[in-house]
């Protein structure tokens, strides 16, 4: 199957929240309770029952003050740090799709996706004692519709498709407003991509990494101490094995009379 | 068989190689869960909401709505919902909607549960009176005019299309001119 790209072009939102209402109705996830925060931003951050979320940030333009609203969600990395910091099989899994999905039937709720993630998304539940993330509606797009939040979008800034289309309309876009491609790393590339405006600068968005990869320890663990770890483990047994087939087993000698004295 | 230190350690290395510093993560394909919308009958209706009148489809399942989208085939929105029309779902399926008939007595400060039959009823005779006293046959000029000015109507946002159609038709006939919807208060 082909790789998908959402694109979220950011100088077309007006903040309306539909993506938001469109992913809770279709995942059926339950409302939260939510306060005053002084800020539109409702509820404050991603939960185990929100996936999607709104982001509002304050910039200066010209004299006044200006929103800008930002969908955040899960960017489906091409080369997942959670899914490769995953110790159960099947529980994160990146698919040929592009959509990195959880299966919560095999999460053991470990939260090392959580650490591992550049971007902040996984949220764990004390009660369920797993975690829930954003699929890219996996189950939707294998049946060749949208995921919800781009389905519901009315303004046409999220928008879905194939790979190399996405990416082509991506710069395209950002040249013609004179914005930018995020994330840019072509190390780290995502299946999520955002618009951003040219006023906007990324270090004073909220919950943004703007220079995602793959954390170093991640490797070092997953590539340098997990095999060594097995090497290790596995060359006790086969040393083992070696010095009794040479050696023999021990013997347990008789000692001498008259040797050391008791203690 | 002897394996010397040099040779362990040329295999660990090996191993270590084997198993990739960058090595990518393998693709799979997940166990999706079947599209719950997939075997469902897809009814299109109207968002209720607003004058813009977005097109909507509703997916029913055994006489229940499943899920509510989008029409991508209707001109008005293609699709696209805005976060009341999103969340559409909550109109059949809630559980904080009441499922008996209240009712307040003049003055009484309680609710108490009563059958459709006797409500019905009630409401029926309070409009009969109601308009028996309050019906203008003729206006100040002279002129037929067949109103009643002393009952109001209004209409909740959650009422469809449909719904509104066949109510709004049941209160002209009563001859009712004050008929009004909640969005607009």
């Amino acid at each position: 199957m082909a790789e998908y790209i959402k694109l979220i072009d950011l100088t077309k939102c007006t903040g309306c929240r539909a993506c938001q209402v469109a992913c809770k109705q279709w995942n059926e996830l339950p409302a939260e309770n939510t306060g005053f925060t002084g800020s539109l931003q409702n509820p404050a951050d991603l939960s185990y029952d929100t996936w999607t979320l709104i982001r509002y940030d304050e910039f200066e333009k010209g004299s006044g003050v200006n929103w800008i609203m930002r969908h955040d969600a899960c960017m489906h990395c091409d080369w997942p740090a959670c899914v490769k910091a995953c110790p159960s099989p099947g529980a994160l899994v990146k698919t040929d799709t592009g959509a990195v999905v959880h299966d919560s039937k095999f999460c053991i709720g470990c939260k090392a996706c959580i650490v591992a993630c550049p971007f902040d998304i996984p949220r764990y539940s004390k009660k369920e004692e797993n975690i829930a993330k954003c699929t890219l509606c996996y189950n939707r797009i294998i049946d060749g519709k949208a995921p919800a939040c781009v389905t519901a979008c009315p303004t046409g800034t999220l928008q879905f498709g194939p790979k190399a289309d996405m990416l082509a309309k991506a710069h395209a876009q950002a040249k013609a407003v004179g914005g930018t491609v995020y994330p840019s790393n072509p190390n780290y590339e995502t299946h999520v991509l955002y618009i951003m405006p040219a006023e906007v600068k990324l270090a004073a968005l909220q919950h943004v990494n703007p220079d995602p990869k793959m954390p170093t320890t991640i490797l070092w663990w997953k590539n340098l101490f997990k095999p060594f770890t097995l090497i290790g483990m596995g060359g006790v047994a086969g040393m083992a094995a070696l010095h009794y087939f040479i050696k023999g087993p021990h013997k347990v000698e008789e000692k001498e009379e008259g040797g050391e004295a008791d203690g | 068989m002897n394996i010397s230190r040099r040779g362990f350690l040329k295999l660990s290395g090996g191993t270590l190689a084997a198993a990739g510093i960058g090595a990518s993560v393998g693709v799979r394909t997940a166990s999706a869960q079947p599209l719950k919308v997939r075997y469902a009958k897809e009814v299109p209706t109207i968002c209720p909401y607003c004058a813009v009148g977005c097109g909507i489809i509703a997916h029913v399942s055994n006489g229940k709505v499943i899920n509510t989208e989008g029409d991508p085939n209707h001109p008005v929105n293609r699709g696209s919902l805005c976060s009341k029309g999103s969340a559409l779902y909550q109109i059949p399926n809630n559980d904080k909607r009441l499922d008996k008939v209240l009712y307040r007595a003049p003055g009484a400060d309680s609710w108490t549960q009563v059958s459709w039959d006797w409500a019905l009823d009630k409401i029926a005779r309070n409009v009969k009176t109601a308009r028996d006293k309050g019906f203008v046959k003729t206006n100040s000029k002279g002129e037929v005019v067949n109103r009643v000015e002393n009952i109001a109507s209004l209409g909740g946002a959650g009422l469809d299309n449909e719904e509104v159609y066949s109510l709004v038709k049941f209160k002209r006939a009563l001859g009712l001119v004050y008929i009004e919807h909640q969005a607009r208060i």
